[in-house]
């Protein structure tokens, strides 16, 4: 019980990642290796503004997705955008290389000393089930439930969001309808932006500290959610996140295997490949 | 060995024409040369000139070269991406100093051992490929590469712990270097023959287009597991070469995820597909950061702006500002060109397997066919038979099931019941390649070619079946694949010429006209040495000139070659005016067939392709 409880919660984080890997493969049939990496680059907007410059935790977090969002829109229009009629290989090399500048640029400005957050929200918290979530956790919870449902909401109610998807189908035909395919881009790869940050701002706290490269398990747990989701659902993404989370915990709390060390890392990549050579399309994805 | 004397005689046939063959063995043994004297010149002569570092550093940058060159075949030529490269690196590194700090044995078989274990491996990684293609095959090689590094590689029998291998290599530095180099030339050498023999031209036509490759008998499975084998042995020698230079590995380093990512980058910076632009890129990802000590921190913000832009811009990799190659002028569209010579102009192979006599008077017998897609019935319970020497037609409206059947009897689709029979014999079980091996050509209504290869590319694909030599022989061009692939050229050399296309011979076949491409297309099938010819739709694409011209070569290929022909055409005149008889489909069903004046005048017919309201 007290394994759903956390895993529920690091499981919803990864959503965000597999929601924000999904989009951008939706849109664009690549991998954002960069996906979680943009985040915590941002992230150190948080601690500019929190902690040097003394502001409020929430406007902290805007400056950080702020920053990502700027760097979403940035790489699409400067790298992507030329890239319409490249290999998928070939972009998927160019997000190697944001996710490279990610990390360069944090090892250049920020290595060698550790930076420290405060929570989102310092005090209080609930047990259940015997488990105590703080009151990060629970934000946490809710911004992801919010944003799952706003997404949904959009994507599906908008002109803009029903063109967003019309677009994933088939870029041609309904470019030949009217949608706006530089706009939809540059949306995609903005909004992949602010769902890192939104990853990483939550996941935060349970990590403690903000250093180069301290978020890698995030996109691990994210893509095998999203892959466990189907690749082509952003329903899927959150399922898929939910129920990663919860095989994490469950894992770590109930099976240690000495003759395979890293046994957790293993038995992570065994569901990747079962779902992948038993079902392809994920859980609530179509064959392509 | 009775083969002895003819495989002499190969040797001396191989002399004679010294214009193709010698460039190349006189380069590459200048190169060989080159690479033992110089290290070892350098060495003896000044001594000081290079240090230790020097040497590794040049060992590891060879390594790496290599590496790229392994994934350039995966990628590049085959399309089957790996992003788990650094695994299969890795099993010839722990392979080879088990091999030589365990068992003992000499370096040069701890690294043949290290070989032959990546091969295995990396076939096993293939396996998935026959299944998953673009992100879910990466993802699958990605945790490859992860379960080597965090599961079997930190396992006790491997690594004794985390204190990993040690690879041991008895020889000074400079004569190390020479290995390396050595190594390195011969991988070129092979990936050289791979891109010239029937190997290189299967890999690409297999990443481009499966039915296509199958229509011209080539197996996709083998292809495809055969890229991965042949990719993993030269993985496996980088990677033992790796160790060997490093001298010590563990299952942290030097063969992680971030190895495999490098890798694919050097094939996608350097150019897909291009093996000198791939090992330079590799030469200067190694050796440039390593040679300029103390690189800043900043510089690496540069480098990763660099990559970005690189491969943004360039998207085709920067081989193209290596070389001075041209890029041909988008073909010459002209129509009035569109006719197809004479056929017996063209060098027609013979047929070279033994084929089963014909054990019926029909070579094709379709009985009963039923073909089912979902809850329609495309072939409902067809039946067909095509004497040998005839030309047969096949006619009805659009989505008759034509083509379906066309696809059934080359082995595209699977039918769900009845037989087909050719030469007597049951074949309805047998792949698509396998058939096209009996003697069973087809043509695609979208043009059956391997469109981004040339002209020229095309015609030696097409002899695919007709090559007598393995892939060993291939490998190491040996003297029967060295003859066999002389023919090969020349024989395309004459049938470009034939068809009158030598301005267009090294074209991309994309850039040429529909009615040349169907042209090449046609030329290309004769070029497999059918016995059965499936045409589907010969004409559309074809200027009306050009359709006309086609009736007296559908009877050349008849009279004059003595091939037999099933023709799918649309063009009605063109079909009463060659067919020696034909058939007439509506529906998935046979409601018509006979003698051409017969069929012309026949109800049925004409209500299915005008509808019944127009007759009434």
């Amino acid at each position: 019980m007290q394994a759903i409880v956390l895993g529920l919660i690091g499981g919803s984080i990864y959503a965000l990642i597999a929601a924000g890997i999904t989009l951008v493969y939706k849109a664009s049939r690549v991998l954002n290796f960069a996906q979680a990496e943009v985040g915590t680059l941002s992230l150190y907007a948080t601690w500019w503004v929190t902690v040097k410059h003394h502001q409020p935790w929430i406007v902290g977090a805007l400056a950080s997705i702020g920053v990502a969002v700027a760097i979403g829109l940035l790489f699409e229009r400067v790298i992507i955008r030329p890239m319409l009629s490249a290999s998928r290989v070939t972009v998927a090399v160019a997000t190697i290389g944001l996710f490279s500048l990610m990390v360069a640029i944090e090892l250049a400005l920020f290595a060698g000393t550790i930076y420290i957050l405060p929570p989102p929200i310092a005090h209080g918290g609930v047990k259940i089930a015997g488990v105590f979530v703080s009151s990060s956790q629970w934000l946490a919870l809710g911004v992801v439930a919010v944003v799952a449902v706003g997404l949904a909401l959009f994507l599906r109610f908008t002109d803009f969001g029903l063109a967003v998807q019309a677009s994933a189908d088939d870029p041609v035909a309904a470019q030949l309808m009217g949608t706006p395919r530089g706009r939809i881009s540059a949306f995609t790869w903005g909004m992949s932006g602010a769902l890192s940050a939104v990853a990483v701002l939550l996941i935060e706290p349970t990590v403690g500290v903000l250093a180069p490269g301290a978020f890698a398990g995030l996109f691990i747990g994210g893509l095998t959610a999203a892959l466990v989701g189907g690749l082509t659902s952003l329903p899927g993404a959150f399922v898929g996140g939910l129920l990663v989370g919860i095989a994490e915990a469950e894992v770590k709390a109930h099976i240690t295997i000495n003759a395979i060390p890293s046994f957790q890392t293993t038995a992570m990549l065994v569901i990747v490949l079962a779902v992948l050579l038993l079902r392809p399309q994920g859980l609530l994805g179509r064959r392509a | 060995m009775a083969d002895g004397a003819g495989s002499l005689q190969r040797v001396q046939g191989v002399a004679a024409p010294p214009h193709r063959i010698s460039p190349r063995v006189g380069n590459a043994a200048t190169a060989a040369l080159l690479f033992v004297a110089l290290p070892l010149l350098t060495s003896h002569a000044m001594p000081r000139l290079l240090q230790q570092h020097d040497y590794l550093n040049l060992d590891v940058g060879v390594a790496l070269a290599v590496a790229a060159v392994s994934l350039n075949l995966l990628l590049g030529y085959a399309g089957q991406i790996s992003l788990g490269h650094a695994g299969l690196l890795a099993s010839g590194a722990f392979a080879s100093g088990i091999a030589t700090s365990r068992w003992h044995l000499p370096m040069a078989l701890g690294m043949l051992f290290g070989v032959v274990v990546a091969a295995a491996v990396s076939f096993v990684v293939g396996l998935p490929a026959l299944r998953l293609r673009g992100l879910y095959l990466a993802i699958v090689t990605v945790i490859f590469g992860l379960v080597m590094q965090y599961s079997v590689l930190e396992g006790s029998f491997f690594s004794s712990g985390s204190a990993g291998v040690t690879l041991p290599r008895g020889i000074d530095n400079a004569t190390y270097l020479v290995v390396c180099l050595l190594l390195l030339l011969l991988v070129w050498v092979i990936d050289v023959n791979i891109v010239r023999t029937r190997l290189g031209r299967a890999f690409r036509t297999v990443r481009e287009n499966e039915a296509v490759a199958q229509s011209f008998g080539i197996n996709v499975t083998r292809y495809k597991l055969l890229a991965f084998v042949v990719s993993g042995a030269m993985a496996g020698l980088a990677g033992a070469m790796f160790g060997h230079a490093i001298l010590h590995v563990n299952n942290e380093k030097p063969f992680d995820l971030s190895l495999s990512l490098t890798l694919v980058i050097l094939v996608i910076v350097g150019g897909a597909g291009r093996r000198l632009a791939v090992i330079i890129a590799a030469l200067i990802f190694w050796l440039l950061p390593s040679f300029i000590s103390g690189l800043h921190a900043w510089a690496y913000v540069l480098g990763a702006v660099g990559l970005m832009l690189t491969v943004s811009r360039h998207p085709e990799g920067i081989a193209d500002l290596l070389s001075h190659q041209r890029r041909p002028a988008v073909g010459a569209g002209d129509d009035d060109d569109d006719e197809l010579p004479a056929l017996p102009q063209l060098p027609v192979p013979d047929r070279p397997v033994t084929v089963d006599a014909l054990r019926s008077d029909n070579l094709l017998e379709v009985e009963d066919v039923v073909v089912r897609f979902g809850g329609l019935q495309a072939v409902d319970h067809a039946s067909l038979v095509v004497p040998a020497g005839k030309i047969i037609g096949l006619i009805g409206p659009n989505g008759a099931g034509k083509s379906t059947l066309f696809n059934a009897v080359s082995g595209l689709v699977r039918i769900d019941a009845g037989r087909i029979r050719y030469r007597g014999r049951e074949i309805q079980s047998l792949r698509s390649d396998e058939r096209a091996r009996l003697g069973i050509a087809r043509s695609f209504q979208q043009v059956g070619l391997a469109k981004d290869l040339s002209v020229r590319d095309n015609f030696l694909l097409a002899q695919h079946q007709l090559a007598p030599y393995g892939d060993i022989e291939a490998l190491l061009m040996l003297p029967r694949a060295a003859r066999t692939e002389r023919e090969f050229a020349t024989r395309t050399d004459q049938a470009i010429e034939a068809l009158g296309f030598q301005q267009l011979a090294d074209m991309p076949v994309r850039n040429l006209s529909g009615g040349q491409q169907r042209i090449v297309e046609i030329a290309c099938l004769l070029m497999t040495a059918p016995d059965l010819v499936m045409l589907d739709e010969p004409s559309a694409g074809m200027a009306p000139a050009a359709a006309e011209n086609l009736a007296a070569r559908l009877r050349d290929l008849r009279d004059a070659l003595g091939r037999t022909v099933l023709l799918i055409e649309h063009n009605v005149p063109l079909v009463l005016d060659t067919c020696d008889y034909v058939y007439v489909l509506d529906a998935g069903r046979l409601i018509a067939q006979g003698e051409p004046r017969d069929i012309s005048a026949d109800q049925k017919v004409i209500d299915a392709y005008f509808g019944a309201a127009v007759s009434a």
